[in-house]
């Protein structure tokens, strides 16, 4: 019950049993709650706190035995002078008791006195940096975020050395609150950018955020849409990429996923692996992702729509294999491209649920042997297993996790159309796509950047990649506060030959 | 109602997308049968009949824009109203919007009559009608800056058509087009008139003028579409005129369809099929074009919600698509629609400059009478 007008007020002074007594109400006789009372020079002195959230040695060791072994009687100035722990504070009302306990603070109230003193001495259980299991690269930084946030300020600190980070603090969820931290560079960053998400942050107002790929959707401009609308990552190497380019990120206290908003559609097919890699090589590999998007969503519809209605398409001796290898199939194009498409998706997903030898295992069984048997019992043909092979090994290159499982859903509708209005179904399905990812924004920011509104600069960092001396600007399609990140003079200088 | 048109800044988008928007409303699906129109008309000097119309079109546009400059930020409804008074200004404005909503119907059902005869012969209308219009309500609910973002990105998915010209050039015969000048100057004449379908579009500038950033570069822009348009139009006939005799080229409806079907690769023998498809993206621009003009011109002048407009017109030409599939019924439209579109877009603007000249002279004098008064 937060907020309620009791826990507002101001409870001290009470008596050492009240207080006991009101707080162990407040917990449902919590066995957990640890108070103690002791006696020391005629004043009664209450110690607690839950237990195992706290540091319980630290308690015992410098609060414990310094208030036992002093001589003289304790006020809470001498307290604050002779116990050796920093982080002390004075707290009056029972609803920053209540919220300082929940979050591993050890209260020490003396009798009589007109404020409780907390110290945070916090224990919490975290794993230790691991390599990022969902993102992997090749080149660069591979430890991932965890789920302490504690452990992931510290890991962005010490990547941006800059005075100017800032993470602003914020609390979000009436019910079971949860610290929500906003990162950005104050100095590069847009600040109408900042302003939005502040709001959006503040503005927020549900019990509970379960992790920060709930609070995602909460925050996006269109949560009907099925293109995420911000970025979200686990490799703190990327996070710090997209901040120290201006943009905002956002941490939630228990998740390993970060979230980086304004996005563009482009900055999913982004790796920061093209930077660490050479110019020509960092492009090739990035077209070869919008490419594997286009075939992922696009091959199989294809496949229908020429099979089911325009083999005039197809020229006469690839005609003749494929009508050859779709003799001895039984059902039209659309069906058995579905069936094989849901096998395809099945094995998929109990790949990404069993454990990581297992799945290999699977993966092997579901592909060559149901594979192959599935073409030999006449079920589907050899082409099209090629065909949904390479469309789901396409959907595998988008570096991010969640367009990747877009590109796959937006396959089953295209589709549908491909086998009722055949080709002319697939272009109308590309137009609507191209209509829908116009109409998005990202933080107020256009979704689809630098293609439209049209921004020529930017067109190196998105579709390609140039190399470095003509880098000297960042996405001004973002409107940082910065644009220019270098002199371009400087970097291209000219020199006559034999100099 | 306000001669000048207020709009939100974040509404307005610069003169360079100008360009996108007219080249992509002037190229639609009147392109795909030109060359036999103009060949009907003026034979193998048909390509001096596109150049004698581009001219006259170069005219019609530096007119528009005189007569859109003498005012700060009106489009034609207000400038109508401000000219010949409120009743006549609006009953002009509905005719152009009637001539949009026409102009619109001929697309769809031109596209459709397409779609039919060369993939679905067996299709019906409402299919590809309701879902062209679906899509384009899905756009215009997005507001002009989507309009234009699908003119614009859509401008260059379709660009890569005209590599399937390459195999027509090479097979190129000159000799078509001797002797030259064997038309008279009337067949030219009507040659070029028969181009006024094709051409049309450019009026549009009269709604967009509002909502252009930099106005001072507009001419630049809409020149250079115009000049584009043209140019794809001339180099289509020419290829076609160029590719194909007398009689392939007349007795074909639409002959550049038939010129794009000649490219081969390994994998794909018959390209047409992906052009014809591949044309939606073609005529998307202009259906939404003209649904956003009609929806905001009815804003304009009656003060309805673009919504209340666009669902309604959205569902009149769902009904007419349904009705409509007689191939000389579509024709008697498509006729309707250039006919509408000759006396309104080629003819107008002009007869409007010599009224423009008079309420100028006559503001003018009245300021300086207020200005001596004063």
């Amino acid at each position: 019950m937060r907020g309620s007008g009791s826990n507002d007020k101001n409870i001290f002074p009470m008596k050492i049993e009240e207080l006991e007594k009101l707080l162990k109400n407040r917990f449902e006789n919590n066995p957990d709650l640890s108070f103690t009372v002791y006696d020391h020079e005629n004043k009664k002195i209450a110690v607690f706190f839950i237990s195992y959230i706290v540091e319980t040695q630290w308690v015992h060791e410098s609060l414990v035995k310094t208030l036992l072994e002093g001589n003289e009687p304790w006020t809470n100035k001498a307290i604050l002078n002779n116990i050796p722990l920093a982080e002390a504070e004075k707290k009056k009302k029972l609803q920053e008791l209540l919220d300082g306990l929940l979050i591993g603070k050890v209260f020490v109230y003396i009798e009589g006195e007109d404020a409780a003193l907390s110290y945070l001495l916090l224990k919490k259980e975290k794993r230790s940096l691991v390599q990022a299991e969902t993102e992997s690269l090749v080149l660069g930084p591979k430890v991932g975020f965890t789920e302490s946030l504690i452990t992931n300020l510290n890991m962005i600190r010490w990547n941006i050395r800059s005075e100017n980070l800032v993470m602003e603090k914020y609390t979000v969820g009436k019910q079971e609150p949860r610290e929500v931290r906003l990162v950005y560079i104050k100095s590069v960053a847009n600040t109408s950018d900042i302003n939005t998400m502040r709001q959006r942050l503040t503005e927020l107002d549900i019990d509970n955020v379960d992790d920060s790929s709930v609070l995602m959707q909460y925050l996006e401009d269109s949560s009907r849409s099925i293109f995420p609308q911000f970025l979200s990552t686990e490799l703190p190497d990327r996070f710090c990429y997209s901040i120290s380019r201006g943009r905002i990120g956002v941490l939630v206290e228990n998740s390993p996923t970060s979230i980086i908003a304004p996005s563009t559609f482009f900055s999913f097919f982004e790796s920061t692996e093209d930077l660490y890699m050479r110019w020509n090589v960092g492009s090739f590999l990035r077209i070869l992702r919008y490419l594997s998007f286009l075939l992922s969503t696009l091959l199989t519809p294809i496949y229908v729509s020429v099979v089911t209605f325009h083999y005039e398409i197809i020229p006469t001796s690839l005609l003749v294999n494929l009508g050859q290898s779709r003799a001895a199939v039984p059902f039209p194009p659309i069906l058995e491209v579905l069936i094989l498409e849901l096998l395809i998706e099945l094995l998929r997903e109990s790949g990404a649920r069993l454990p990581t030898k297992v799945g290999q295992t699977i993966g092997i069984v579901g592909g060559v042997v149901i594979g192959t048997a599935a073409v030999e019992a006449g079920i589907t043909s050899n082409v099209l297993l090629i065909v949904v092979a390479l469309s789901a090994l396409a959907s595998f290159t988008a570096p991010n996790y969640l367009m990747g499982t877009t590109a796959r859903l937006i396959r089953f509708p295209m589709i549908f159309l491909a086998g009722t209005l055949g080709i002319v179904g697939i272009v109308y399905g590309m137009s609507f796509l191209v209509v829908h990812l116009l109409k998005l924004t990202s933080l107020g920011r256009p979704y689809l950047a630098p293609i439209y509104p049209f921004r020529w600069e930017d067109l190196n960092k998105v579709i390609f990649r140039l190399p470095n001396d003509f880098q000297n600007k960042r996405f001004i399609s973002y409107r940082p506060k910065k644009a220019i990140r270098y002199s371009k003079k400087d970097a291209r200088k000219k020199r006559d030959i034999d100099e | 109602m306000e001669i000048n048109v207020k709009k939100k800044p974040d509404l307005e988008f610069q003169a360079f997308y100008v360009f996108f928007l007219i080249a992509s409303i002037q190229i639609g699906v009147g392109i795909l049968g030109v060359p036999r129109i103009v060949y009907l008309e003026a034979e193998h000097d048909g390509w001096i009949s596109i150049l004698l119309s581009y001219f006259y079109i170069v005219l019609v546009v530096w007119t528009m824009i005189y007569i859109l400059r003498q005012y700060k930020n009106a489009d034609i409804l207000g400038i109508q109203v401000d000219l010949f008074g409120k009743w006549i200004g609006k009953i002009l404005g509905t005719i152009y919007l009637i001539y949009f909503t026409i102009g619109l119907l001929s697309i769809l059902i031109t596209y459709i009559e397409v779609v039919k005869v060369y993939i679905f012969p067996d299709m019906d209308n409402y299919i590809l009608g309701g879902l062209l219009l679906i899509l384009a309500i899905y756009t215009v609910l997005g507001g002009i800056r989507i309009v234009v973002g699908v003119c614009f990105i859509f401008f260059f998915l379709t660009q890569w058509v005209h590599l399937l010209l390459i195999q027509p050039i090479l097979n190129f015969d000159i000799l078509h087009f001797q002797p030259v000048l064997k038309a008279s100057f009337n067949e030219i004449v009507s040659g070029a008139k028969s181009t006024s379908y094709t051409m049309m579009g450019f009026e549009l500038l009269f709604f967009i003028y509002p909502f252009i950033q930099n106005k001072q570069k507009t001419n630049k822009a809409t020149q250079t579409a115009i000049g584009f348009s043209a140019a794809k139009t001339l180099v289509l006939t020419v290829v076609a005129i160029g590719y194909f005799n007398a009689s392939q080229l007349t007795r074909r409806e639409w002959p550049v369809l038939d010129l794009y079907k000649l490219q081969t690769f390994s994998f794909v023998e018959r390209f047409d099929y992906v052009v014809v498809a591949e044309w939606m993206m073609v005529v998307i621009p202009n259906i939404v074009i003209f649904m956003w003009v009609i929806t905001y011109g009815a804003k304009r002048l009656f003060q309805i919600s673009q919504k209340t407009t666009l669902y309604i017109v959205a569902i009149i030409l769902f009904i007419c698509i349904i009705l409509i599939s007689d191939h000389f019924f579509i024709h008697k439209i498509i006729d309707l629609s250039s006919a509408i579109g000759l006396w309104i877009v080629y003819v107008y603007p002009f007869l409007l400059l010599p009224w423009v000249w008079i309420k100028n002279r006559s503001r003018k004098r009245k300021g300086n009478e207020k200005h001596a008064k004063a």
